[in-house]
């Protein structure tokens, strides 16, 4: 793993008996990076947050965080990294303040930390409020104030934005970006909020029954939200040859079916080449691709 | 480190109901001995009150200082295993239906100390509590002016009292396992009475001293008269138990998959 890696897993492998929770996961988080990590619900994203923070031992594999390998019961480099698994939760009998003092002393971060962390997530009005009569999304802003309390250099956040509200997204949406932009901060946050990583992220990897389908940079993901013609023809393989030889140059096949993309002023000719080839074009559509359709179809959950 | 992991464990009691709780429910004790106590001396009176005079009467109690001694190291020793059980189910087991043990395993403090931290808290707890209801009971003796009263045998019940109550306590790290492997309150809870009921099945076979859980009610005299010591046979399992409870309470916290 090099200086410049967060997060590095090789072979990464968790099972429960019959289940293959996450399989085989070879992943690299780079140093200041927003990184996405996407999949829908029983995708393996928790499971390997959870051995990513040392939580449950993995089946197989290793794991590096900040440069040293994460063992379950090793304090390894956590005190660099701040978190927030699954739901919110917090010592119901314990006002927002005390919740946050305790995790002050366990984190050794000074005691003007409390103050600042509880500014910072504006919960100013309820720091003098036991935990118990907060509102989700309230609670949800504690465990974030917890995560962020000793500034870590790595933020590890699994469904950050639940229980948030719009404006609460948006305002966690831009904290995240500010830590990593100013302070350069890692963030590795989980989602099956599509836009909201859209958003959000420099890269992101799609997660699928327990194995990383796809990673996608910043570029890649504009690139995903372009214009494209989808074609249903007789023979893809073939077509997609013949449009090649045409001219047409970014021609993809995917599931039976071809996307010609930046061709959308060129529908007509593309119509021509495949029916005067002799093909039977079954579609011929003009299509927006966003990232929500791409997971889908990487997923197996679109049309 | 440790210092801070203590400090943060007291800190989560703050408000906590049951504190509060335990304190009732152990002081329920040497009130109803007190209560005994008086129904005994005063029998004309406490007929008066029904079927409580009767049944105490029957009991064969006296109304002495000797007579009340052993029964508030029954409290104490009986009463205890059961009321520190508790605090340690709740201490441990809060972490999991809270859903804050998570929040705990991923920081710069080894886990053992978490461990070894919340059982200390459980050790102050139960002294503050021990200490209370001895008092308490003294307080009442001396209210209901019993006769009978001597230093030594003050000396001797306090004494035995504090021994029932720190086997009681050496017990307790099991529990704080049980409490972990089972997530919760009451897979400890249940523990702890399935092993006073096997206690007394084992104190009817002749292995008293040698089941960890029989051996408090044994000295007391829970069961049969009360033993004037402990074997040091007794008091090496007491320690195993001590030990091995400690020692599978950090290797779950350690080693096993903590998933909520």
């Amino acid at each position: 793993m090099s200086a410049e890696t967060a997060i590095a897993t090789r072979a990464l492998t968790k099972r429960y008996r019959d289940v293959l929770a996450v399989d085989a996961l070879d992943l690299d988080v780079r140093r200041g990076e927003i990184y996405g990590f996407l999949g829908r619900n029983g995708a393996g994203k928790t499971t390997t947050i959870r051995m990513l923070l040392g939580l449950i031992r993995p089946t197989g594999g290793d794991v590096e965080v900040l440069g040293r390998r994460v063992r379950p019961g090793t304090t390894a480099s956590f005190a660099r990294v701040g978190y927030l698994v699954e739901a919110a939760t917090a010592y119901p009998n314990l006002t927002v303040r005390e919740n946050l003092d305790v995790q002050r002393r366990l984190t050794r971060a000074p005691r003007a930390a409390v103050g600042e962390v509880i500014e910072l997530m504006r919960l100013g009005g309820l720091a003098d409020r036991r935990a118990r009569v907060l509102s989700l999304g309230n609670k949800q802003r504690l465990s974030l104030a917890r995560a962020l309390l000793h500034r870590p250099e790595l933020l590890i956040l699994d469904e950050p934005a639940n229980a948030l509200d719009p404006a609460g997204i948006v305002e966690v949406r831009e904290l995240l970006r500010s830590r990593a932009s100013e302070q350069g901060v890692t963030v590795f946050v989980s989602s099956h909020i599509l836009t909201e990583m859209a958003h959000l992220v420099d890269r992101i990897g799609i997660m699928h029954e327990g194995r990383l389908l796809e990673e996608l940079d910043r570029d890649q993901l504009r690139a995903k939200e372009r214009l494209y013609v989808e074609i249903g023809v007789s023979k893809p393989a073939q077509a997609a040859t013949l449009l090649a030889a045409a001219g047409f140059a970014h021609v993809e096949h995917a599931d039976g079916r071809l996307r010609v993309y930046g061709a959308q002023e060129r529908v007509p000719e593309i119509a021509r080449v495949l029916v005067g080839a002799g093909l039977d074009v079954s579609e011929l559509t003009e299509t927006h691709e966003d990232l929500e359709r791409h997971f889908l179809r990487l997923t197996g959950g679109g049309d | 480190m440790f210092a801070q992991v203590l400090v943060a464990e007291f800190v989560k009691l703050r408000r906590s109901r049951v504190t509060w709780f335990s304190l009732a429910a152990l002081s329920l004790g040497p009130l109803a001995i007190a209560l005994m106590m008086w129904i005994v001396r005063e029998p004309g009176r406490a007929a008066k009150l029904g079927l409580l005079g009767t049944k105490a009467n029957l009991s064969g109690l006296t109304a002495t200082w000797p007579a009340y001694f052993s029964m508030l190291t029954l409290v104490v020793g009986m009463g205890g295993m059961l009321l520190l059980a508790f605090i340690v189910a709740y201490i441990f087991g809060r972490e999991y239906t809270e859903g804050t043990a998570k929040n705990l395993l991923a920081l710069p403090v080894g886990r053992h100390w978490f461990a070894l931290a919340k059982l200390v808290v459980a050790a102050v707890w139960w002294a503050v509590l021990v200490v209370a209801v001895l008092a308490e009971g003294f307080v009442l003796g001396a209210a209901l002016a019993l006769p009978g009263f001597t230093t030594t045998a003050a000396v001797g019940a306090v004494r035995d009292a504090l021994l029932a109550a720190a086997i009681a306590y050496l017990l307790v790290p099991v529990v704080a396992w049980i409490a972990m492997l089972g997530r919760g309150y009451l897979p400890p809870l249940g523990f702890a009475f399935a092993m006073l009921a096997l206690g007394d099945v084992f104190s009817h076979t002749g292995w008293a001293a040698w089941f960890p859980w029989s051996i408090v009610p044994q000295f007391i005299g829970a069961i049969g008269k009360p033993a004037t010591t402990i074997a040091a046979g007794s008091l090496v399992v007491v320690a195993l138990t001590f030990l091995a409870g400690i020692a599978a309470t950090i290797a779950q916290l350690r080693w096993a998959d903590n998933a909520q």
